[in-house]
């Protein structure tokens, strides 16, 4: 097995597959870490956020022929703020509320996947790639498309770290996530900044999810994986924490690309999820997160 | 059944829903039209006295596909990839045994229920040398993916599917790269007789996929209002499936004459023996390269 590492072409196609992954599981997580981090919500509708995302690409994109950039940059908007109504109907009643939050938005993951099926159907959508073909670098081998979201990922990353690090609405969500009480004493509008919080981390799944749906496949279904992902990473890197998102997404997207490749997909399920069995013996808070 | 009084039953779709459907209508003396792969749907305590499978399987459609895939592809090593789990594991041996009595190497490998992502797995595929991945029974989703994973990272040889068969599905999830695509299909949807029901089918439901076993499930229903037209009831059920076991001969429109088969791999003649064909994609469209029948 371990033979095939020395195979330049195999280790370099190695890496592509796993900055690839990593990108997506990244991107995914990114709103579900944030939801957690500052409002204590475990979104469990996440994977749905992402689908409509994914089903907004497709209208935009593959059905009213928008231009790709333009369509991918509506996405996050097209879904973000009608959801404002579900954050006004459902998510709001769940803010500092874990163990709520988790039945209750469990309900609204099967109510949003089954809507989904009335309105839509189970077949899979494909969304045509935007920008098609591969390019080579010696004998490795990297889709175009996986490129763009490589670069759309880093970009989202950076993004978010500015909004939550270099600016007042940031600071204010992180005083939020500290101590809602005291950050309210200190004259923050709470409740504005949770919207906030909502319609970023909503735009960030519907993205994670268009970019998701147009390399894979859309369909009511959809969101299974990505919400079963985003958990994986945020256990690995800590709930709550970005830069932590950041790092169990590059984990999770090596060790399956490595091991997947070298052992094949059980020995990669295997590791990913002994791996985050024993974080939550030992180090429960995750890689980068901070014990409460 | 016992509420609504139901005699007759066409479906369900999948081995294990037909297996617990079979072991309720059976002693009811219900007729259950059914499709599934698993040979216990004809081959059981019950002698399959009530049930008729009118799809075919691996057993059935394998030998002749296996035949032309050798003498028209020339592969020498194939991949496979299936699932890990109760279906994965059932359908790998036979598939590599049929291969290898073929004089093909394999190469199986498995993966998570629910993955969507399959490079690695590919990757590790081509390393072995493999001149053919063959993406077998997988779901319509996933075989998609499979091929258009395959295609972007460089796997520029033969995909193929020994089973399915869901080239529509396909096609629409891997787009451009599902050319060249060779499959195993049910239904010639250019036939003379498949177009009108195309139409009708589209009229009536409109312009999504149809899932190539939709003509069977109307061919079979077509086989038995005939069988109780001749029977003459629709209340002993018993005079019913004497009717379809010898309707032989009677043509439902899609699939030409109906033939039984099944006595020697399952000891009851009630397998349909359909016409199948062998199709490769080409400019986005399934294109027939040939037409095979059951031995």
């Amino acid at each position: 097995m371990l033979s095939m590492l020395s195979n330049p072409v195999v280790l370099g196609q190695i890496v592509v597959n796993g900055l690839s992954l990593s990108s997506i599981y990244i991107l995914v997580a990114l709103g579900f870490t944030l939801l957690f981090g500052i409002m204590r919500v475990v979104n469990f509708a996440h994977g749905e956020f992402a689908m409509l995302g994914g089903f907004s690409l497709y209208y935009l994109y593959a059905v009213f022929k928008l231009p790709w950039l333009l369509a991918i940059a509506l996405v996050p908007f097209l879904v973000a703020l009608p959801a404002l109504l579900l954050e006004w109907l459902v998510f709001r009643w769940f803010y500092q509320k874990m163990f709520q939050s988790m039945i209750g938005l469990l309900g609204l993951n099967m109510a949003m996947i089954y809507t989904g099926l009335i309105v839509w159907d189970a077949f899979e959508r494909n969304i045509p790639a935007a920008f098609d073909g591969i390019v080579r670098f010696g004998g490795v081998i990297a889709p175009i498309d996986r490129l763009v979201t490589i670069g759309i990922s880093l970009l989202a990353l950076a993004g978010f770290y500015f909004l939550m690090v270099h600016t007042r609405w940031g600071l204010a969500m992180r005083a939020a996530a500290q101590d809602v009480d005291i950050a309210a004493t200190q004259g923050i509008d709470t409740r504005r900044i949770y919207k906030l919080a909502f319609v970023v981390a909503i735009g960030l799944a519907a993205l994670a999810g268009a970019l998701y749906g147009q390399i894979y496949a859309v369909s009511p279904f959809m969101g299974e994986r990505p919400l079963f992902v985003a958990f994986v990473v945020v256990i690995l890197g800590g709930m709550g924490s970005i830069s932590g998102a950041a790092l169990g997404g590059v984990l999770l997207g090596f060790t399956e690309s490595l091991l997947g490749t070298l052992y094949g997909g059980s020995v990669a399920a295997y590791a990913s999820f002994g791996v985050v069995v024993l974080l939550l013996i030992f180090r429960p808070w995750g890689l980068l997160g901070k014990p409460e | 059944m016992f509420q609504d009084k139901v005699k007759f039953v066409v479906g369900p779709i999948g081995s294990n829903p037909v297996l617990s459907t079979m072991e309720v209508t059976t002693p009811q003396k219900v007729l259950l039209m059914s499709n599934g792969y698993t040979p216990k749907i004809l081959q059981n305590d019950h002698k399959a006295s009530y049930n008729f499978r009118f799809t075919l399987t691996n057993i059935e459609f394998a030998p002749s596909m296996m035949k032309w895939v050798k003498d028209n592809l020339k592969l020498k090593k194939v991949g496979i990839l299936v699932p890990n789990d109760a279906i994965g594991q059932s359908v790998a041996p036979p598939l590599v045994k049929l291969y290898k009595e073929s004089g093909i190497e394999t190469v199986v490998d498995y993966y998570e229920r629910g993955s969507k992502e399959f490079s690695p797995l590919i990757t590790r595929l081509m390393a072995a040398g493999i001149d053919g991945f063959d993406i077998n029974f997988n779901a319509p989703g996933e075989a998609g993916l499979m091929v258009k994973q395959a295609r972007q990272i460089g796997f520029d040889k033969t995909i193929l599917q020994m089973g399915g068969p869901s080239v529509p599905e396909i096609i629409e999830v891997a787009g451009k790269q599902a050319e060249g695509f060779v499959s195993y299909e049910m239904v010639d949807f250019d036939a003379p007789a498949v177009v009108p029901f195309v139409k009708a089918y589209a009229a009536k439901y409109g312009a999504g996929i149809m899932n190539s076993q939709t003509p069977a499930f109307y061919n079979t229903t077509k086989i038995l209002f005939e069988a109780i037209r001749r029977a003459g009831t629709v209340e002993d059920t018993t005079k019913v499936r004497d009717a379809v076991e010898g309707i032989a001969g009677y043509d439902a429109g899609i699939y030409g004459p109906v033939r039984w088969t099944g006595m020697a791999n399952y000891g009851v003649n009630h397998q349909l023996a359909l016409p199948f064909y062998v199709v490769e994609v080409k400019n986005g469209k399934p294109v027939n390269r040939a037409t095979l029948q059951v031995d």
